[in-house]
């Protein structure tokens, strides 16, 4: 009796092990899948360019140097795009939280006229929409396109965010509301003082993944910015290099004529869309860190309901 | 309590609509009083005109420099555009008045009133605007043109002149003691009010653009009854046969591509699943930080780590070439091979690690004791994972499952315009990229915009549509809904 369940524990082990290898070999090629790309790009933007350019640098750095990072200063459409990159993400956050947090609280009082028709008009807008060519000529008519604006109004009254925060304000205890309105408060100080301060976590939430979403939008900068090539975002930039043919290496070293020895140690197409990647790339990783403790509340973005 | 219907009452009311109507008509570009030359934009409404003296000025720099106009009359234009705005503010304010008690609505048709003035104020110099327009020494190059908005906003001032007069002697007056006051339903309602007018901007205007489908419409002329064609593209997309092959290839594309993500669908959920069996918290973390990265970077930097890896100097031929599998290198990026499958592991990439999460979050929601149970009944692990992970997973996977076949026409325009090169056209133009390149990219004729917007208006009825069975589907299979 014994040993048989012993040969049966051992047996149990033996598959377990053999599970558990093939599960975590899977698991970390699948991860080393994810990331080596990005390593990839990371290492190709730091050895030397000559290598770079004759594709020998596959998985180590060689002649390490931040020379491409230093010059991309040099490059006033990038620099300037970058400007408007950051721009854009901190307004439009800032906008877009205030305003969802705003709605998201009026929706919330049983006083306000028409409240349900109101709330369900926003949510529905989740549904459908009119389509890019209609979207693109209203905001055209209403002067939008070509204007920094562009990016921040039409983003404004996001219906996802404005669930989650109706549903966290419902979650609190209604006494703190009304204790206020009892000693005299309007709406206004009531949302300011006391509504505001306790939707931290949430609003939290909703700007890290508004932010992402500012930041990495680039359809918008191609539909709308089209003639204004002063307002194109970093990810717009980096679309327009990586599909152009011409050497943009002649963009940075002021449009001069390149001898053959620049052109071997240059800095060709490739080095200069890989470093601009990274660049743009940067900002998302470093912030990655802080954002992950939101991911929980930022699923239930896909999964409340109006 | 029982509203009283008097004069003053429905007169009040009237006049609510029409402060409304009022404010509305700023923004309708063929009402513009500020049109006083056919070289300022067509489709600029008055608030745009008022808020932007670029969308007046910037088409007479030529007439600037040959003297056909001053810049004093470009500056005459837009100062009155600017006046008539602010009269269109005071109407605004006015209307939030209106709401008021006694007093409030007293001080609200002092700002109508004042609002009337201004607006004849701004309206009267639109008209000089007109007039040193029609001066000018080359009237074929800078087309002064007389906007009926500006009688027309003549009139709406002089009718809010005199409903706020009517309405002064008929309204009671306020007690000498009574303070401002606004109910707080319409207090509620004026704060949101604001971002009322964005949703209309912003996502019930643009159905207004669905008529574009039934105009012969160029871009940058107008909609007029001349070039009314009613259902013309809608035969159109029938009949015409090179349309009809591209929609059915597009189709192709779509449903391919949609399709191969429906196929599976399961993976973030087998993700999960065999990620849970790993033992160690630290692993288990370490391999979701990872893989959710890419989630988080843009479809241009995917594109950007393609180009990296697989154009001609990349990491895949180096590696190729070292295990002596090919002799040269080859560009893979731009071969049209096999794109649906490249796509789908793309999208792949980007998206396993963070369709996981969802259901990992569910994983440890599961209750322990179930697992108990199981141990005490004798089930293995695979039994544990297949009888109690996957059934607790279910509800979510099928909630996924049914939005993301009402989504089979909404592949996104991100990916698919990232990776677009002129070689793999043909089998990567899914519907959003076939509406984008023909109406906005640089390949459509004269036709396209009409031709777009229909195709968009099918696709939207359709997800509509879609939308609602699933919706229905889940109601009738597990009784809840999903919208």
């Amino acid at each position: 009796m014994k040993e048989r369940k012993d040969s049966l524990y051992l047996k149990r082990t033996i598959s377990d092990l053999a599970f558990t290898t093939i599960n975590g070999l899977f698991f970390t090629v699948f991860t080393l899948l994810c990331i080596f790309p990005i390593y990839y790009l990371f290492i190709n933007t730091i050895s030397e360019n000559r290598l770079v350019t004759a594709g020998k640098i596959n998985l180590y750095p060689i002649g390490i140097h931040f020379q491409n990072y230093t010059a991309l200063l040099n490059a006033n459409e990038l620099i300037n795009s970058a400007y408007i990159s950051v721009l854009r993400t901190v307004l439009g956050t800032v906008f877009m939280v205030l305003t969802s947090a705003l709605v998201g609280y009026l929706v919330t009082q049983n006083k306000l006229l028409g409240r349900k028709v109101i709330y369900r008009a926003i949510v529905i807008t989740m549904y459908f929409n009119a389509g890019l060519i209609p979207w693109f000529l209203n905001i055209n008519m209403l002067g939008l396109t070509n204007n920094f604006w562009g990016y921040i109004i039409p983003a404004l009254v996001q219906p996802f965010n404005i669930i989650l925060v109706k549903t966290y304000i419902e979650s609190l205890p209604k006494e703190l509301e009304e204790s206020a309105f009892i000693d005299g408060a309007g709406y206004l100080v009531v949302f300011g003082r006391i509504i505001l301060p306790l939707c931290k976590p949430i609003l939290a939430t909703i700007a890290v993944f508004g932010a992402v979403g500012h930041w990495n939008s680039f359809i918008d900068s191609i539909i709308l910015m089209g003639g204004e090539p002063k307002l194109y975002t970093l990810q717009h930039r980096l679309y327009i290099y990586l599909n152009t043919a011409s050497n943009i290496g002649k963009i940075i070293q002021g449009g001069g004529q390149l001898s053959e020895a620049d052109i071997a140690s240059a800095l060709s197409n490739r080095v200069i869309s890989l470093t601009v990647a990274m660049v743009t790339m940067i900002p998302i990783l470093m912030v990655y860190p802080f954002m992950q403790r939101f991911f929980q509340k930022g699923l239930m973005l896909g999964a409340v309901k109006g | 309590m029982v509203k009283r219907v008097s004069f003053p009452n429905v007169l009040l009311v009237i006049f609510r609509i029409y402060l409304a109507a009022v404010f509305m008509a700023a923004f309708v570009p063929n009402l513009n009083p500020a049109r006083v030359s056919g070289m300022i934009n067509r489709s600029a409404s008055l608030f745009t005109n008022a808020i932007s003296y670029s969308n007046i000025g910037s088409n007479f720099v030529r007439a600037l420099d040959r003297g056909w106009v001053t810049s004093q009359t470009l500056f005459v234009t837009y100062i009155g555009a600017l006046v008539c705005g602010l009269a269109i503010v005071l109407i605004a304010a006015a209307f939030c008045l209106c709401f008021g008690n006694n007093r409030m609505r007293r001080l609200g048709l002092i700002f109508s009133s004042a609002a009337s003035l201004v607006g004849f104020a701004g309206a009267s110099l639109l008209l000089t605007a007109y007039n040193l327009f029609s001066n000018t020494s080359n009237p074929d190059r800078v087309e002064p043109l007389f906007p009926m908005g500006i009688w027309v906003f003549f009139g709406l001032f002089a009718l809010t002149l005199l409903l706020s007069a009517a309405l002064w002697f008929t309204l009671p007056k306020a007690d000498k003691n009574e303070k401002y006051e606004l109910a707080p339903k319409y207090r509620l309602f004026l704060m949101l009010l604001p971002f009322l007018v964005l949703v209309a901007l912003f996502s019930y205007l643009p159905l207004m653009g669905w008529r574009y489908a039934f105009y012969d419409y160029r871009a940058g002329f107008p909609l007029t009854w001349d070039n009314f064609v009613g259902f013309k593209w809608f035969t159109y997309l029938v009949n015409n046969p090179a349309t009809r092959a591209n929609i059915m290839r597009v189709m192709t594309n779509t449903f391919a591509m949609s399709g191969l993500g429906l196929a599976f669908s399961w993976l973030p959920l087998a993700f999960a699943v065999f990620l849970s069996e790993m033992r160690s918290n630290k692993y288990k973390r370490v391999v979701q930080t990872f893989t959710t990265i890419p989630n988080f970077i843009s479809w241009v930097l995917v594109y950007s780590v393609a180009f990296a890896i697989f154009s001609t100097e990349g990491f895949l031929n180096w590696a190729l070439m070292n295990l002596g599998l090919i002799e040269e290198g080859a560009n893979h990026l731009i071969s049209s091979s096999n794109m649906w499958i490249k796509m789908f592991a793309w999208g792949t990439w980007k998206g396993l690690g963070w369709g996981a999460i969802i259901y990992l979050a569910s994983i440890s929601s599961i209750d322990p004791m179930l697992y108990e149970a199981a141990t005490v009944d004798g089930a293995g692990r695979f039994s544990k994972m297949w009888h109690v992970t996957v059934p607790g997973l279910l509800p979510t996977f099928f909630v996924l499952l049914l939005l993301s076949i009402s989504n089979i026409l909404n592949n996104g325009l991100e990916q698919y315009l990232a990776f677009q090169n002129p070689l793999n056209k043909g089998s990567i133009e899914v519907l959003d990229l076939y509406i984008y390149n023909l109406g906005l990219g640089n390949t459509g004729g004269g036709s396209s915009i009409p031709i777009a917007t229909l195709i968009g208006i099918l696709k939207s009825v359709i997800s509509v549509t879609l939308l609602f069975c699933a919706n229905s589907a889940s109601k009738f299979l597990r009784g809840e809904t999903i919208i």
